[in-house]
């Protein structure tokens, strides 16, 4: 797998962690908790992505070096 | 009997964690506890001190020299025990301003005191809940700040105490399944508060998964360029982060059902004839 793909996969695997204590902590009954995971891991993709899209242009405008 | 709801606590709950951070067992005192808030103290202090001795006042020595600032072991896990951090502060700082060896029980040393740190930051949880607990009452279920403590140690043993089978295995699969990833990716580089001082602080609370890692691998030389380090470094540490959601999780459930479950500290049939009957 390249690198990129480790990245990815990466991300997926930590996401699943936080977002599934995230789901514990805010829901007390496990089943609920439980079916809100995809659904917050999805939201959690997408503020990622966003941030880091917001990153990535900050660094080519605002906080270039270059 | 069922406790009246409006019924009074023992103290100020803010006040008694307020207090025990402060100075170990002084939270227990303030609420009319004497014998186990000195008890407290030297269990609390004497592991603290333990772990000086054996690390002879270095553990901030750890720091690289553009980390250290007097605010630096505000991250650290013996900012649990404040008095303590200050003191060991103010009597041995940074240490002198050129490199020395360090002792060959600095590692078991600088665990002491983090131990002592997170121990007293369970002691305030058991204390909070004690102010609360109305006076000549007792809770039947385990205070929360013992299921913490189980929680800390052995992440999900605290919902797994508490009858939460399912959530407790989950919550073991996470955060000892990130240390586990963390310190596989990290090659065991992770494990070695001289190295990544903070990252350590952070997968210490993680408990016996990161304790017994470190054990086995965390001290190794490393011989060549790991290529993966940074994100075993973040595994490592969000598995123990993580497990601070899971602590009060167990807290929140372990304080309402142990407020549910007070009775009187003497039963109604050990009072004498007719005392009760008001």
């Amino acid at each position: 797998m390249n690198d990129i793909g480790i990245h990815l996969l990466l991300f997926a695997v930590i996401g699943a962690g936080i977002m599934t204590m995230a789901a514990f902590y805010s829901e007390p009954v496990d089943s609920p908790a439980l079916r809100s995971i995809p659904r917050r891991l999805v939201v959690f993709a997408i503020g990622c992505g966003i941030l880091a899209a917001l990153m990535i242009l900050a660094e080519y405008t605002v906080a270039s070096v270059n | 009997m069922a406790p009246e709801p409006a019924a009074e606590g023992r103290g100020n709950p803010n006040v008694a964690a307020i207090l025990t951070w402060l100075i170990p067992g002084a939270g227990h005192v303030y609420l009319g506890r004497p014998i186990f808030g000195l008890v407290a103290f030297l269990v609390v202090n004497g592991i603290f001190l333990l772990g000086v001795r054996l690390s002879q006042g270095m553990a901030f020595e750890f720091l690289q020299t553009d980390l250290r600032s007097p605010i630096a072991p505000v991250l650290t896990p013996e900012v649990g025990n404040l008095s303590a951090v200050i003191w060991h502060m103010r009597e041995y700082g940074f240490g002198p301003p050129f490199p020395r060896p360090w002792p060959a029980s600095i590692d078991l040393g600088t665990w002491l005191t983090a131990f002592a740190g997170l121990l007293n930051g369970c002691l305030a949880c058991w204390a909070h809940f004690d102010a609360r607990v109305p006076k000549g009452m007792r809770p039947r279920r385990p205070s929360p700040g013992l299921l913490v403590l189980a929680a800390w140690i052995v992440p999900g043993l605290g919902h797994w105490l508490q009858g939460r089978r399912l959530r407790g295995a989950l919550v073991f699969a996470v955060v000892a399944g990130f240390v586990l990833l963390g310190t596989w990716l990290a090659q065991g580089a992770n494990l070695d508060r001289e190295r990544h001082f903070y990252y350590w602080s952070g997968q210490f609370l993680a408990g016996a998964p990161a304790w017994i890692l470190e054990l086995l691998h965390g001290h190794d030389l490393v011989r060549s360029d790991i290529r993966y380090v940074d994100a075993g470094l973040a595994f490592a540490a969000v598995g123990g982060l993580l497990n601070i959601l899971a602590w009060l999780d167990v807290y929140g459930v372990a304080e309402r059902e142990a407020l549910e479950s007070l009775v009187p500290e003497v039963e109604p049939s050990a009072m004498p004839a007719g005392e009760g009957a008001a």
